[in-house]
């Protein structure tokens, strides 16, 4: 081996070593970079037969444990969407106000309820009387309130969901754009280890927004799919997500998979090929912010709604529903009963309870009012009884219509409806064959008078028009109650009218206020499965205070639950990123002792340059 | 929140200050506030059972509250009892005085003190509590009754208590033998009969006790009751006959005539004649001079209760017919002729449940009560008659018919057996005083025990906390120590 060829072994060592330091100065200088993959040199030697007559660079590794970083992306999705969840539940709780605080929910109810027990006691004393009504009006204002906090979270979250889908097309293209260049890039090079960061902090990225699975192809391709399968980047094409927002979110405002029904956004994917899938309708998003935002906006908030909804509905209906019996019908057999129809408003009804002859059973039967045709058919679950089946009559084809649609509606069960006279509605039995006896008919109308001379009254409406838990094509008056209830202005204008319900009752008669307190503080009530309280089977029967403490309890839960979940995967996350930072991190301490070893390697090639040289000038001057 | 790893310092070293510092915060809050969480889901499973114990701590002040407001209304009412009592005890001392000296009003000592105690007793009925009359029923924002100048003198058409008496007395006294009629059919008959059957003014005949020798007595019998006597032979000396009548106000008196030799006889005598004729004669003239007296002192007494009475009644009982003196019925007044005296409400049910208060979650008591009660009503009218009637001094019989009035008037205020004294009303306030005490005393345990259940899930004892801070105080100190030391030793610090 000649001198020549050592000095060229040096020069390569002397590169290497350069080469060494710059990336050891490149992972120190990135030591903080979120993303950052530590690099490692490759060097190896080269030969000239058997003989080692230098050293080459032969790559750049990135220090990547890949099974850890794919575990990561997947917690991080969960992570991310805890986080999420905790957070919005967070927010919710504080709609609800501190525990015992004077303007939280329980404590305007108990003002309110202690209000109506002074009037109780004192009936005649005008400022009594103001009070009831000051503090009904609290007590709605605050249902109002915490309805327009829970709307702003539900548009909160469609505008979550609008800047996510934002970000994670950013993303996805980004991630399809670097897929191209590394395509074009030779493998191995500094710059390709670069790009490769670059793209996994995007793929990083997307996976905090839903869940996503990453698979590697050929020549470093990477194509990233949702966990149920939906491809988002090939290669260097990536899919296109769309959100079409809906502008001005509302408590009735509802996802539909129909987009010509559905009033709130809906997130579509244009694949690069052009075909459009509806990631909500096909729920291909089960994890990350977006899903979190999803959970929230259509089904967290709605069902926290519900309850509120359900606790004014209660309100009101307790107050203003007056139940009629039925008169025995006039000509008998066939025996039943004879009741007015007439007060019906949509969403009043008549129950009719009857017994089949054949299996000794009872049942009910509940017809509602409705004024749009659109509204129907009713299902038994629109109304609070368990035991009920339901069917909703169009009233607006005048009574022949209304008795044509009874007699098909209870056909089956052999009773038979007629019209004897004006808005008098007859349900009678089969008569001879006895397979069928009518036990009552009794009809459930909204009070809309104040002085109707019971003691029911419209203490609460929505808005300007009675409660009646009227059926539209658009939904049932339920939905975003709470956020429209309000006391009557005619009793705000007159509060005598909360004890005298009639123009001759005394000033200290205490029937109605005994009716009202009765009503709302220990009567028992049922609410809607729908709030998430109670099931269809056994609905949640109580007294309003008690549906109070229902919601508070459960919503006090699912936030604990929330908080729970996060602070686990936050655990499960740490873990991951620490092993990972471990591995693939920058470590100083590594670092600086790798400098050490490139200073020294970099001294000794250059100490063999300096004896080379020595050595050629000594030849040269023995040559001289 | 993932913390991603920052040079040296591990994720997890830095996400477990992060928590810490955390925790300090909240400790803080909670050692700031004394509460445990300012939301629900801080106080864990006990969020819902805060509710309920709230809003059974607030149905508890309510009930409080409502015992404090009805327990003055009804110790109110039961003073204002107390005193309406010694006002009847007034009205009584005083007519058992005796006194017959008339005033420039033509009254007595006794009605004078009878005339205050009736405007001081008007006063107490419309005492009030708050703004609440308490003796109005469940009118309550309705004054119980009218005034004394109403009640007595009259309002433009209707008419008041002084003219009700003046128009009763005219139909009782008839012509002045009390509506009855004296007659003869037989010369050796004498017969005393009531005007009209079914009347309800005048004289009643209850019955007739006769020692007169010879003399077949009959009745009362017949329509009109009529009790008849007719003299067989002329009685004995000292044979006496005593007819018995039931006054307006159920009240009885008796005449009794004795035969007597004497001519002219003494009063309640009468002179034996020559024949039975004679004696007949003279029986009818005694008989008439006892009952004219007698109808102008106790019948103008007892018709004078008997009026305040009708008055005092609901609806009130007017005189009905012209000329009054020969009236025989009686219709009920209207408040276009009649003062109506009570202007509270009317209940057809209890009266106690016209003021009912919810002491507890199952107990209400009722504690209502009316002006028109008969408790009060029969010593409110009796006072009344009292102060209404005025005497004439030039009336011969006016002490007879002071007194007659006297001893009605004190008989009644002690208050007849079997009906409603005003300490009945006070006995049934008392009983819901009882009742809400015992309440009180058993909220107070409540209160109390649910209290301590609050405080014990919602607030955080300050000791605890503060130990606490320190503890974490301690703890993250160190942590960041090791941390800051952990990063000093990094091999760049050792490089030269």
């Amino acid at each position: 081996m000649s001198l020549t060829t050592a000095l060229s072994t040096a020069l390569n060592g002397l590169n290497v070593a350069q080469a060494g330091l710059s990336i050891t100065a490149g992972n120190i200088a990135n030591a903080q970079t979120p993303g950052y993959v530590r690099k490692t040199l490759v060097p190896v030697e080269t030969l000239a037969g058997s003989t080692a007559v230098g050293v080459q660079i032969s790559a750049v590794n990135r220090i990547l444990d890949q099974y850890v970083q794919a575990q990561l992306r997947t917690e991080s999705a969960g992570a991310s969407y805890a986080d999420m969840i905790a957070s919005m539940y967070s927010q919710i709780q504080s709609v609800y106000g501190s525990p015992g605080a004077d303007s939280s929910l329980e404590s305007v109810y108990n003002d309110f309820t202690s209000a109506l027990q002074a009037l109780k006691t004192s009936p005649d004393d005008s400022s009594t009387r103001t009070a009831v009504i000051s503090s009904a009006q609290v007590l709605t204002q605050s249902l109002n309130s915490m309805t327009d906090s829970l709307t702003a979270l539900r548009s909160q979250a469609e505008l979550g969901i609008s800047n996510d889908v934002t970000a994670a097309n950013t993303a996805m293209q980004e991630i399809a754009t670097l897929n191209q260049q590394i395509n074009g890039s030779v493998p191995g090079q500094a710059t390709t280890a670069a790009l490769e960061d670059q793209r996994d902090n995007y793929i990083d990225q997307l996976s905090k927004l839903l869940d996503i699975r990453v698979v590697k192809g050929d020549n470093n391709q990477l194509s990233v799919f949702t966990t149920t399968g939906v491809q988002l980047v090939s290669g260097p094409q990536a899919a296109q997500l769309s959100f079409n927002a809906q502008g001005a979110v509302t408590p009735q405002s509802q996802w539909n998979a129909d987009p010509t029904k559905s009033s709130l956004g809906t997130i579509t994917l244009t694949s690069p090929a052009g075909s459009t899938t509806d990631l909500i309708a096909s729920h291909s998003i089960g994890s990350g912010e977006i899903a979190a935002y999803l959970t929230m906006r259509d089904t967290t908030i709605p069902q926290a709604q519900a309850q509120l909804d359900q606790m004014a509905a209660a309100m009101a209906s307790a107050l203003s529903d007056k139940q009629t019996d039925g008169t025995p019908a006039g000509a008998s057999p066939p025996d039943g009963f004879d009741i007015d129809v007439g007060s019906l408003l949509n969403g009043n009804s008549v129950k009719i309870n009857y017994t089949d002859n054949t299996t000794s059973t009872q049942h009910t039967i509940t017809l509602v009012r409705v004024d749009d045709p659109g509204a129907l058919p009713l299902s038994n679950t629109d109304t609070a009884d368990p035991n009920d089946t339901v069917y909703g009559i169009d009233f607006s084809g005048g009574m022949a219509s209304v008795v044509t649609q009874i007699n098909a509606a209870i056909g089956s069960t052999n009773m038979v409806a007629s019209n004897p006279s004006g808005n008098t509605l007859e349900i009678v039995d089969d008569g001879a064959p006895n397979l069928v006896d009518v036990n009552s008919v009794t009809s459930n109308t909204t009070e809309t008078s104040l002085a109707g001379g019971a003691s029911q009254l419209p203490f609460f409406l929505d808005g300007t028009t009675p409660y009646s838990g009227a059926f539209t094509g658009a939904g049932s008056q339920s939905i975003g109650f709470a956020g429209r209830i309000t006391v009557n202005s005619a009793l705000v204008a007159d509060p005598s009218a909360l004890v005298k319900y009639s123009s001759s009752t005394a000033s200290g008669d205490t029937t109605r206020p005994n009716f009202i307190y009765d009503q709302l503080v220990t009567t028992p009530l049922n609410y809607s499965p729908s709030s998430g309280i109670g099931t269809t089977a056994s609905p949640f029967t109580g007294s309003i205070g008690s549906y109070l403490q229902q919601i508070i309890s459960q919503q006090g839960q699912a936030a604990n639950n929330a908080t729970s979940l996060q602070q686990g995967q936050d655990v499960v996350l740490n873990s991951l990123q620490q092993r990972m930072d471990s591995n693939s991190g920058v470590n100083i301490d590594e670092e600086m002792s790798n400098l050490l070893n490139l200073q020294n390697a970099y001294a000794a090639n250059a100490r063999v340059m300096s004896t080379i040289k020595e050595m050629l000038d000594t030849l040269m001057q023995v040559m001289q | 929140m993932s913390v991603s790893g920052v040079g040296a310092i591990s994720a997890s070293m830095m996400q477990s200050i992060l928590d810490m510092r955390k925790q300090l915060d909240s400790l803080e809050q909670q050692l700031g506030t004394g509460m445990k969480s300012d939301t629900y889901s801080g106080l864990g499973l006990s969020a819902g059972l805060t509710v309920g114990l709230n809003a059974q701590l607030a149905a508890i002040t309510n009930f409080t509250s409502t015992i404090n407001t009805v327990g003055t209304r009804v110790s109110i009412a039961q003073t204002a009892l107390d005193q309406m009592t010694s006002f009847g005890t007034d009205v009584q001392n005083a007519v058992s005085q005796n006194g017959y000296t008339l005033d420039s009003n033509g009254q007595t000592t006794a009605q004078n003190t009878a005339l205050s105690d009736l405007g001081s007793f008007l006063g107490l009925l419309n005492t009030q509590v708050g703004n609440r009359y308490i003796f109005s029923g469940n009118a309550a924002d309705q004054p119980s009754v009218d005034t004394m100048d109403h009640i007595l003198n009259g309002n433009g058409a209707q008419a008041g208590l002084k003219q009700v008496i003046d128009e009763r007395n005219q139909a009782d006294l008839g012509d002045g033998l009390g509506r009855l009629q004296l007659t003869q059919p037989a010369t050796n008959e004498v017969d005393l009969s009531e005007d009209v059957a079914g009347s309800p003014f005048g004289f009643k005949l209850a019955g007739v006790n006769s020692s007169l020798t010879g003399a077949t007595v009959t009745g009362p019998s017949g329509s009109p009751q009529t009790v008849s006597v007719t003299l067989g032979s002329n009685p004995n000396p000292g044979d006496t006959i005593q007819y018995q009548f039931t006054l307006p106000d159920g009240t009885s008196e008796n005449i009794t005539l004795k035969a007597t030799t004497d001519n002219p006889p003494g009063p309640n005598q009468f002179t034996i004649g020559a024949t039975p004729d004679d004696t007949a004669d003279n029986l009818k003239a005694a008989l008439d001079t006892s009952v004219r007296t007698l109808a102008s002192t106790a019948l103008s007494a007892a018709s004078a209760v008997e009026a305040s009475n009708n008055f005092f009644d609901n609806p009130p009982q007017r005189v009905s017919g012209s000329p009054l003196s020969s009236a025989t019925a009686l219709v009920n007044g209207t408040s276009a002729d009649t003062v109506m005296w009570y202007t509270g409400g009317t209940t057809t049910g209890s009266i106690r449940s016209t003021a009912t208060a919810q002491i507890d979650q199952s107990i209400t008591v009722s504690y209502g009560t009316q002006a028109n009660e008969q408790g009060i009503r029969w010593v409110l009218q009796n006072i009344a008659t009292l102060a209404a009637v005025t005497y004439s001094p030039s009336d011969p019989n006016a002490s007879a018919a002071i007194s007659a009035l006297d001893n009605r008037v004190n008989a009644n205020l002690g208050v007849p057996a079997g009906t409603q004294s005003i300490q009945d009303i006070e006995t049934d306030l008392a009983g819901a005083q009882s009742s809400m005490k015992s309440a009180t005393s058993r909220q107070q345990q409540t209160t109390n025990t649910l209290t301590n259940l609050l405080q014990n899930i919602t607030t955080v004892p300050q000791e605890q906390v503060g130990a606490q801070i320190l503890a974490m105080q301690t703890s993250l100190s160190a942590s960041l120590q090791v941390t800051a030391m952990l990063s000093k030793i990094s091999l760049v610090n050792y490089l030269s």
